[in-house]
C-alpha cells in the first residue's frame, strides 16, 4: 500500500458517495422504480398528476445501460482517437444522459397516454423542464461510475482483469440496485404519502391515493426531488460509497498476492460489524416508538 | 476442444453455481414494490435486482483475487465476502430509512418472534401491513443470501476463466448465468419473500430442480467455447 493507491481509493469511494446520490435523485424526479407502482396506480383509481413517470425498466438494467454506455464511448476515444481521459469521460457520460432522455421521455408520452381514459393527460411544460434535470442526474451517474472503472482498470496497482465495460455494468447494476433498496423508501414511504399518519408503513387502503398538492400549486416531481435530496439521496450514496469503499479498502491495504487471508478477514469484520449496528438501530426503534397501539393479539410487545 | 476429465469438472462447478445462487436468492428478504411504501418486511427492490447488485460485485472481488492468484478457496471467499459487503451496506442504509425517515419499528408479519433476537413481532406490526424494516432474521438471512450468490458467482467465473483464459468472456457469461438462475428462483417465490423464516422458502426444492437443469444446460453450452472475443 502507498499513499496514491489509498489517495485513489478515497476518490473512488468519494465518487461512490455523489454517484449513489444523483442516482437515487434521478429516479425520484423521473419517478422510475418501485414507488412508481404507486404513481401509476394513482390516475386509475381517479388521481391523475402531473408526476413524471418514466418506469420503463428497473433501476439496475438502466443504470447498468447508462453506465456501461459511458465506459464504451469513453474507452473507444481514448485507445482509438488518443483523447485524454478525462475529456473521453467527459463525452461518454454526455452520450449515455442523451441515451437517457430519450428513453424518459417516450416512457413518459408512453405512459400517460396509454392512461387517457383515466383522465390523465400529457403535460408539455413537465416534459419541458423535467427531462433536464433527470438527464443532468443520469450524467452525473453515468460519469462517475466510468470514472470509477477508469481508475479500478488503469491506475490502482493492481489493476482489475475486467475491461471498462464490464466493470462499469456491475458498478451501474449495484448502484441501481441500491438506489431502487435504499432511498425509494424515502420517496414511496415517506414523501408520497405525506397525507398518512406518522410512524408506520403505508395501509394498503390508501393504495393510489398519493399527494398531489404542493406547498403551493400542484406537485411535480421536482417538489419530490427537492425532499428526497434531504435524506434519500444521501443515504443511497453512503451505501453505494461503502460498498465501493469497503470492498476495494481491504484489498489495497492487504496485498492480494501475499495477504490476501486478511483482506477477507477484514471483509468478514466489516460485515460482522453491520448486523450489530442494524440490530442497535431495531432496539433503539423499539424503545423509542414502541407497539402500536390498535394492536389487539394476546403477545406482549 | 478435447473431452476429458478436467471438463466434466468444470461442468460440475458451473452447475453447484448456478445452484448456489438460485437457493441463494431464496434467503436474500425483498419486499418489492410494497416494502418501498414500507407495507412489507424486507428490502424494497425486486429479488433478482438485488440478487444481482450483489453476488455481481462479489463477481467483481473474485475476478481481481484470480488475477493473483490460482488459489479456488481464496477466490470463492473473495467473491462471498465482496458480495456480502454489498447487501450489508445496503441493508443498513436501507434500515436508516425505516428507522429516521419512515419512523416506523422493524418487524416482520411471517413470525411470532424473530427467531434470533427473540423479539415480539405482532405488536409492532403496523396496521393494514405486513411489517416493516429489516429486522434480525431478515438481515441475517440477506447476508446468507448475498453471500451464496457472490460464492456462485465466483464458482461460475473459475472454471470459465480456466478454459478459455479470458476475463471478459468469462465474466459475461457468468453475469449470464447468474441471471437466469437468480430468475427461476424469483418465479419460485413469486416475487417476495422474507428470508428463512417465511413459509414460502420450504418451496426451495422446486427452484433446486429447476436451476439445476437450466445450470446443466448452460454449463454445455459455455466449457464448449474456448476462446474468441
Amino acid at each position: 500500500m502507498d499513499a496514491f493507491s489509498m489517495g485513489l481509493i478515497a476518490a473512488m469511494g468519494a465518487l461512490a458517495t455523489v454517484a449513489g446520490a444523483s442516482e437515487d435523485i434521478e429516479s425520484d424526479i423521473g419517478s422510475q422504480s418501485n414507488p412508481n407502482s404507486q404513481v401509476q396506480l394513482a390516475a386509475q383509481v381517479g388521481n391523475p398528476h402531473r408526476i413524471y413517470n418514466k418506469a420503463i425498466s428497473g433501476e439496475p438494467p438502466a443504470n447498468a445501460l447508462w453506465a456501461a454506455t459511458a465506459a464504451i464511448v469513453a474507452y473507444t476515444l481514448i485507445t482509438a482517437f488518443q483523447m485524454s481521459a478525462l475529456l473521453a469521460l467527459v463525452a461518454g457520460a454526455s452520450v449515455a444522459a442523451l441515451f437517457n432522455g430519450v428513453l424518459s421521455m417516450s416512457a413518459y408520452f408512453g405512459r400517460n397516454s396509454s392512461q387517457k381514459r383515466f383522465n390523465q393527460w400529457v403535460y408539455l411544460d413537465i416534459v419541458r423542464y423535467t427531462t433536464p434535470s433527470i438527464m443532468a442526474h443520469a450524467w452525473i451517474t453515468s460519469f462517475c461510475i466510468a470514472t470509477i472503472s477508469y481508475i479500478m482498470v488503469y491506475m490502482l496497482p493492481t489493476p482489475h482483469p475486467f475491461p471498462m465495460a464490464i466493470i462499469a455494468l456491475i458498478w451501474g447494476l449495484a448502484v441501481g440496485a441500491i438506489g431502487s433498496s435504499v432511498g425509494d423508501i424515502h420517496y414511496g414511504g415517506e414523501r408520497e404519502f405525506q397525507n398518512r399518519q406518522f410512524g408506520c408503513g403505508l395501509n394498503t387502503m390508501l393504495s393510489g391515493q398519493i399527494v398531489r398538492k404542493a406547498e403551493a400549486g400542484l406537485r411535480n416531481s421536482i417538489d419530490n426531488a427537492w425532499f428526497c435530496t434531504k435524506f434519500g439521496g444521501p443515504a443511497t450514496g453512503m451505501g453505494f460509497g461503502l460498498t465501493v469503499f469497503l470492498d476495494n479498502w481491504r484489498t489495497t491495504v492487504f496485498d492480494p498476492v501475499t495477504q490476501a487471508p486478511f483482506a477477507i478477514a477484514m471483509g468478514l469484520f466489516f460485515i460482522i460489524v453491520m448486523v450489530i449496528y442494524n440490530n442497535y438501530i431495531e432496539k433503539s426503534t423499539r424503545k423509542k416508538y414502541g407497539p402500536y397501539p390498535e394492536y389487539k393479539g394476546d403477545i406482549a410487545a | 476442444m478435447n473431452f476429458d476429465i478436467n471438463t466434466i469438472v468444470y461442468i460440475l462447478e458451473i452447475i453447484v453455481g448456478g445452484l448456489l445462487v438460485g437457493i441463494g436468492v431464496h434467503f436474500v428478504p425483498v419486499g418489492g414494490a410494497p416494502a418501498a411504501m414500507a407495507q412489507a418486511a424486507g428490502i424494497g427492490t425486486g429479488t433478482v435486482q438485488l440478487a444481482a447488485g450483489s453476488g455481481l460485485t462479489g463477481l467483481l472481488a473474485a475476478g481481481l483475487m484470480m488475477s493473483v492468484t490460482d488459489n479456488l478457496w481464496l477466490i470463492l471467499a473473495s467473491g462471498a465476502v465482496g458480495a456480502g459487503i454489498m447487501m450489508g451496506s445496503t441493508m443498513l442504509t436501507g434500515s436508516w430509512i425505516y428507522a429516521y425517515a419512515v419512523g416506523a419499528p422493524f418487524a416482520s408479519a411471517k413470525v411470532n418472534y424473530d427467531p434470533i433476537t427473540g423479539f415480539s413481532q405482532p405488536p409492532y406490526v403496523a396496521p393494514g401491513t405486513v411489517g416493516q424494516g429489516i429486522p434480525t432474521v431478515c438481515f441475517t438471512s440477506g447476508l446468507i443470501g448475498g453471500m451464496m450468490g457472490g460464492l456462485g458467482g465466483a464458482m461460475i467465473y473459475y472454471p470459465l476463466y480456466l478454459i478459455n483464459g479470458n476475463a471478459a468472456l468469462s465474466a459475461m457469461f457468468a453475469i449470464g448465468i447468474f441471471l437466469v438462475n437468480a430468475v427461476i428462483a424469483s418465479w419460485n417465490i413469486q416475487g417476495t419473500i422474507e428470508g428463512f423464516h417465511d413459509p414460502k422458502f420450504k418451496k426451495w426444492p422446486f427452484a433446486f430442480k429447476a436451476c439445476a437443469i437450466a445450470s446443466i444446460l448452460l454449463a454445455l453450452a459455455s466449457v464448449m467455447i474456448t476462446g474468441g472475443a
